[in-house]
């Protein structure tokens, strides 16, 4: 997938998306106004609201809306289990266009847009920004990826946690496949720290539904491990297993006031936007 | 237990189906790439390997169900003694078959049989019983069935091996009579015997032996025997006219070892003097033909031994006995019409040279008697026109006793009187000449028995030809019935006829012999034609060479009724009583050597020899023999040897194919109610 292409989706998307609205809840909050700042050495000298500096000798700069810059970090999951799609879309590519959509809303709405692609550990970093060429720099490595190795949320978050100086808007694409404890235990620290999460858990219809019916020796796309199975007498058990899990993890995240959205790669891109905008509404 | 239809456990190979697929599906099975095998790993073992044990019970069932349907159609059957009880003692009742027969002699072969039947005896149950049956050409029981093991031995002790052949089929009717008689719970066959091969004819044979006889042997074969024998010796003729013999006595050497050829120094010997020698070459498994002849002999009956000096441990086969007759010149009495120069060429034929071994005396029909015709070997009645009644008579008589006539019709011939005499082996007709009657000016003898020994010389010699003669004129005649035409003319009419095997000794040539009626006595081959039916009717009646053991010697009387008797080998007389002008009678001979026929004055010696086949010592295995006239289970069934109860006791055995199919009907109705509940789990 070229960047343009993948730029090209995410307009797209995004602009099909946003005219469907019939009132855009944020056309014209650039102008609300928001707060005072001090001056700085190296401010726009025209932001300076000379009333306040007639009554009170100071020089403060008047902040708008839309300008409290919120920033917006997208942790892609690139493990090999989202290199799994049972139909023409594999998980991956789903998560690519997402991700590809909502670094384009989020830079064309001004908000600082950054990305982190891990799996057992981080891959790439790029920091959240809203400098021209990020979008670019940023949908460039949602291309490059390519999904190897296992899921581990622990490493990846914990350095997160550890860097990440200003608190924002962390949206997380995976399939979650580690254990709940070890996801929640990450996300609650970044929760911690003010930062609003928004977890969308990509999963393959096959994942949810396990049609299989022949006996064969199923493979790990993740440590390539291989496992005879029949289906038969496998299915309902598994299925009990991954509905549980998916359970837990909706009741821990609720819990945790983290948006949860369980998304099939058989569903459109939409509810993925619905769910990032009530959570970017959520986070102002 | 036993099975009656075991190929159905071929059937059996069909479980091996299911278990196969399994398996080469599971080896090509596809892989399925999936995200992360994380959950199926949660699944708990347990339910996976209840769903697998419900799956490998059924698979069980099935393949239970599959082998009890195999089972069922392959009919078992118990084969256990139904009377444990009578098997658990000791009564058994055993049959040791012994072969005495000639190959015996090999070695100490019939020393290692005494002592192996020695161990049978001492080996014997309390309970036992045991029956010696001693067995050659014929089965011989020594004794009847008995415990006491002494008597046993004494009867052993009487055993001698025989000069016989082998034959194993008397032995085991026997045997299997013997059987019938002794009422024990376990019978038991014991042979012991060096196998020979020669000993069983598998064609047209039955299976002898019940299925319920164990049965057990003793090889005494040696492996790769060492053996030279003489096969047969062929004497041809065995009458002599002459000091020295001109015939040939031929000896067939078989070399029975089959690795390595062997060199031998052969003998003929004549009344216990070496007469000649010589030394042959037989290759291995291979026969060598020895050739003698030109040896002198005396007269009378002379007892001839061919000899081979092999170091063999079979020795009787290394001596060939014979006998040759030298007789004086044969006596040949012509009787003719009186006419000159009527006898003329066929005395000339008899006489022209001192060597021939003729003695002609030439007699016109008139001046003969009864009791002058009856001192020659030959009569031959030369174109005489009738016969009186008591010359026919006693003609007749005599060609009983072994004289040979010779019967020649020509011009002076009374066909009609000739027709009318029925010994005759021809119906004459008319005089027939050829340029009046058939309007040509002769016919030529062109077709003959080639294989009759009259005609002997014309087929060992290329310059003699019987069709350059040419016949003008001839006795028109047709051959009684059984009578044998045995040359022709050209026209297709018989000019030879000999008389049937019933009243042999007569030969009738249907034309003159004075260069009358034919040039035949002017052509060169007049003389060996007339010298070989001469001959030929001489010696119909010859003693042979030899005889085997076993065979049948005819023995003969004479002119007159006399008492016969024959002196075998060991000086023993044994007498065949009265016999009459003749008679015929038939003696067989038990031991090899020579023996001394008597019919009145007249002596004869004849020799016997043992059955060259058994010199032959190829074993056939034990086990081929036994399972030859061993019945099965089946047979024995099939043939009726079972009473009531025994074929309700052996039906009630073959019941077992019902519980198999009743076992099957159940694991079915099992297979059916774990399949339901598993696919409605499902």
């Amino acid at each position: 997938m070229k960047i343009q292409n993948l730029e090209l989706i995410a307009r797209t998307v995004v602009e099909g998306f946003v005219n469907g609205l019939h009132k855009s809840p944020y056309l014209g909050f650039s102008v609300d106004f928001a707060e005072y700042r001090q001056y700085m050495p190296g401010d726009d000298i025209r932001r300076i609201d000379w009333n306040v500096y007639g009554r009170s000798d100071r020089l403060y700069l008047k902040l708008y809306e839309g300008e409290t810059n919120t920033r917006v970090l997208i942790l892609l999951d690139v493990s090999g289990s989202m290199n799994y799609g049972s139909g023409e879309v594999k998980k991956i590519d789903y998560a690519r266009i997402i991700a590809a959509c909502l670094s384009y809303f989020s830079y064309h709405q001004r908000d600082g847009v950054g990305l982190l692609t891990f799996d057992t550990d981080v891959r790439s970093h790029i920091p959240a920004s809203r400098r021209s060429g990020q979008l670019f720099n940023i949908l460039a490595e949602i291309d490059r990826i390519e999904p190897a190795k296992e899921t581990a949320f622990k490493k990846p978050l914990r350095f997160l946690a550890e860097f990440l100086s200003r608190r924002g808007l962390i949206v997380v694409i995976s399939d979650l496949y580690d254990e709940p404890e070890n996801i929640m235990a990450g996300l609650k620290q970044l929760k911690a720290k003010g930062n609003d999460i928004m977890v969308l858990h990509i999963m393959d219809n096959f994942e949810l539904t396990f049609p299989f019916m022949d006996a064969a020796q199923f493979e790990d796309m993740e440590n390539k491990r291989k496992m005879h199975i029949i289906p038969e007498y496998l299915r309902t058990q598994y299925l009990a297993i991954i509905n549980d899990h998916i359970a837990r993890l909706r009741k821990e995240m609720s819990g945790s006031r983290i948006d949860y959205t369980l998304m099939d790669t058989t569903k459109p891109v939409d509810e993925a936007l619905f769910s990032y905008l009530a959570a970017r509404e959520h986070s102002h | 237990m036993s099975l009656l239809n075991p190929y159905f456990l071929f059937g059996s190979l069909a479980l091996a189906v299911p278990v196969l697929i399994h398996l080469v599906r599971r080896e090509k099975s596809e892989i399925v790439l999936f995200s992360s095998l994380m959950f199926l790993l949660k699944v708990p073992k347990q339910a996976i390997r209840q769903q697998k044990i419900k799956n490998l019970l059924l698979m069980a069932l099935r393949l239970l169900i599959l082998a009890l349907l195999v089972m069922s159609f392959a009919r078992p059957y118990l084969t256990q003694n139904t009377n444990p009880a009578a098997a658990a003692t000791n009564n058994r009742g055993i049959v040791l078959l012994l072969d005495n027969s000639y190959s015996m002699r090999y070695g100490s072969n019939f020393d290692r049989l005494k002592t192996e039947a020695r161990r049978r005896i001492d080996a014997m149950g309390s309970g036992d019983r045991m029956a010696l049956v001693a067995f050659n050409e014929s089965a011989t029981m020594l004794g009847q069935p008995t415990a006491d093991k002494n008597a046993l031995r004494a009867a052993l002790d009487t055993l001698e091996p025989s000069y016989s052949g082998t034959r194993y089929y008397e032995a085991f009717t026997l045997a299997d009579r013997v059987f019938s008689q002794m009422a024990s719970a376990q019978r038991q066959l014991v042979i012991v015997s060096d196998f020979q091969r020669n000993g069983w004819n598998r064609s047209s044979r039955e299976s002898v032996i019940g299925s319920d006889v164990k049965t057990e042997f003793m090889n005494l074969a040696v492996e790769n025997p060492t053996n030279v024998g003489i096969d047969s010796v062929s004497v041809e003729p065995a009458v002599s006219f002459a000091r020295t013999y001109t015939g040939r006595v031929i000896a067939r050497i078989h070399n029975h070892r089959k690795d390595q050829p062997v060199t031998v120094p052969i003998s003929v010997s004549i009344n216990g003097k070496e007469a000649t020698r010589k030394t042959i070459m037989v290759a291995p498994n291979g026969t060598t033909l020895a050739e003698f002849t030109g040896f002198d002999l005396p007269i009378g009956f002379s007892k001839g031994r061919v000899r081979i000096e092999a170091d063999d441990p079979l020795k009787l086969d290394n001596d060939f006995l014979f006998a040759l007759d030298r007789r004086e010149k044969l006596s040949v009495l012509v009787v003719d019409a009186g006419r000159a120069r009527q006898s003329f060429f066929l005395r000339q034929a008899y006489t022209s040279s001192p060597d021939l071994p003729y003695a002609v005396n030439v007699t016109p029909l008139q001046n003969i008697t009864p009791e002058e015709l009856g001192k020659h070997d030959v009569v031959v009645l030369n174109d005489v026109p009738r016969l009186p009644d008591r010359i026919r008579d006693r003609l007749d008589e005599l060609r009983k006793t072994g004289q040979g006539q010779l019967v020649i019709l020509g011009e002076n011939a009374d066909t009609g009187w000739w027709n009318s005499y029925a010994k005759l082996p021809a119906k004459t007709t008319q005089k027939i000449f050829v340029a009046k009657d058939r309007g040509r000016s002769s016919v030529a003898l062109t077709t003959y028995d080639h294989n009759h020994s009259i005609f002997k010389p014309f087929e060992t010699s290329t310059k003699l030809a019987l069709n350059s003669a040419q016949f003008f004129a001839y006795v028109g005649m047709e051959a009684r019935p059984g009578a044998t035409v045995l040359a022709k003319f050209e026209d297709g009419s018989p000019v030879i006829i000999e008389s049937a095997k019933e009243d042999h000794g007569m030969l009738v040539f249907n034309s003159t012999v004075d260069n009358k009626w034919n040039d035949l006595p002017l052509k060169p081959s007049f003389l060996p034609l007339f010298h070989e039916m001469v001959s030929y009717l001489s010696r119909y009646n010859e003693s042979q060479g030899w005889y085997a053991l076993g065979e049948g010697i005819p023995v003969v009387g004479g002119l007159e009724s006399a008492a016969a008797a024959v002196i075998d080998p060991n000086g023993d007389r044994q007498s065949l009583g009265q016999l009459s002008s003749g008679q015929a009678r038939f003696f067989t001979p038990t031991t090899p050597g020579f023996h001394e026929i008597r019919v009145g004055p007249d002596t004869r010696v004849v020799a016997v020899n043992p059955p060259a086949a058994e010199s032959n010592l190829e074993v056939m295995p034990p086990e081929d023999l036994i399972a030859s006239v061993q019945r099965t289970q089946g047979e024995s069934q099939k043939a009726g040897f079972f009473d009531e109860e025994d074929r309700q006791e052996y039906a009630r055995h073959q019941t077992g194919w019902w519980y198999f199919l009743l076992f099957a009907l159940l694991a079915g109705i099992a297979e059916i109610y774990i399949a339901n509940r598993a696919y409605n789990k499902a």
